[in-house]
């Protein structure tokens, strides 16, 4: 990326802020999806049981520290590839 | 660093360059979620008994990724020597191993 321009930079930089937001809409969507399905089935009362609030609490921290842990190793992994070249090339 | 796949075409245009930075971190960023969606399903319980990754579901997560990382080269490498062996001279166009 060090052979684009300043006025470049800024338009990359500025496409990169509307993916990004649209990647965290993505996300939050996802994760109410999976802490939805994951902590609630129950209807019989019309607002979240203590048990439903503490399991989509613990759901949306646990997927939280799971995926920095995922996002750390992911870079690991990223830069040892860039590292090491695969064999066939 | 000089972009991650090493599009290595002579005098790109502006709005060439910008596509291709785009388009890496298009890649980078799907691959992302496709590693977080399988191993978050393979190694975190749906159960939330507990908010914090427990020590086995951690290197649950740390083995999945690197063997999801695995398959990705094994895949891109028979997928290339498939082309190879069907294409002869132009094969290994999809590198997706080749960052």
């Amino acid at each position: 990326m060090d052979s684009l321009s300043a006025s470049e930079q800024r338009e990359l930089q500025s496409r990169m802020e509307r993916k990004q937001m649209k990647e965290f809409m993505g996300m939050f969507s996802g994760l109410v999806t999976h802490c939805f399905d994951s902590c609630v089935d129950d209807f019989t009362t019309k607002s979240l049981v203590q048990r439903e609030t503490g399991c989509v609490t613990r759901c949306v921290k646990k997927f939280m520290a799971g995926s920095e842990r995922i996002g750390t190793r992911f870079q690991e992994q990223q830069a040892q590839m860039m590292n090491q070249p695969p064999p066939g090339r | 660093m000089s972009g991650m796949f090493g599009f290595g075409r002579p005098q790109p245009s502006s709005s060439e360059k910008i596509a291709a930075a785009e388009q890496e971190m298009d890649l980078i960023t799907d691959m992302f979620n496709k590693l977080q969606q399988a191993c978050m399903k393979k190694c975190i319980p749906k159960t939330y008994l507990e908010g914090e990754v427990n020590k086995g579901e951690g290197v649950c997560i740390d083995r999945c990724t690197a063997k999801f990382f695995d398959v990705q080269m094994k895949v891109s490498e028979l997928l290339q020597a498939e082309a190879a062996a069907k294409g002869g001279a132009q094969g290994g166009g999809f590198g997706i191993g080749g960052m």
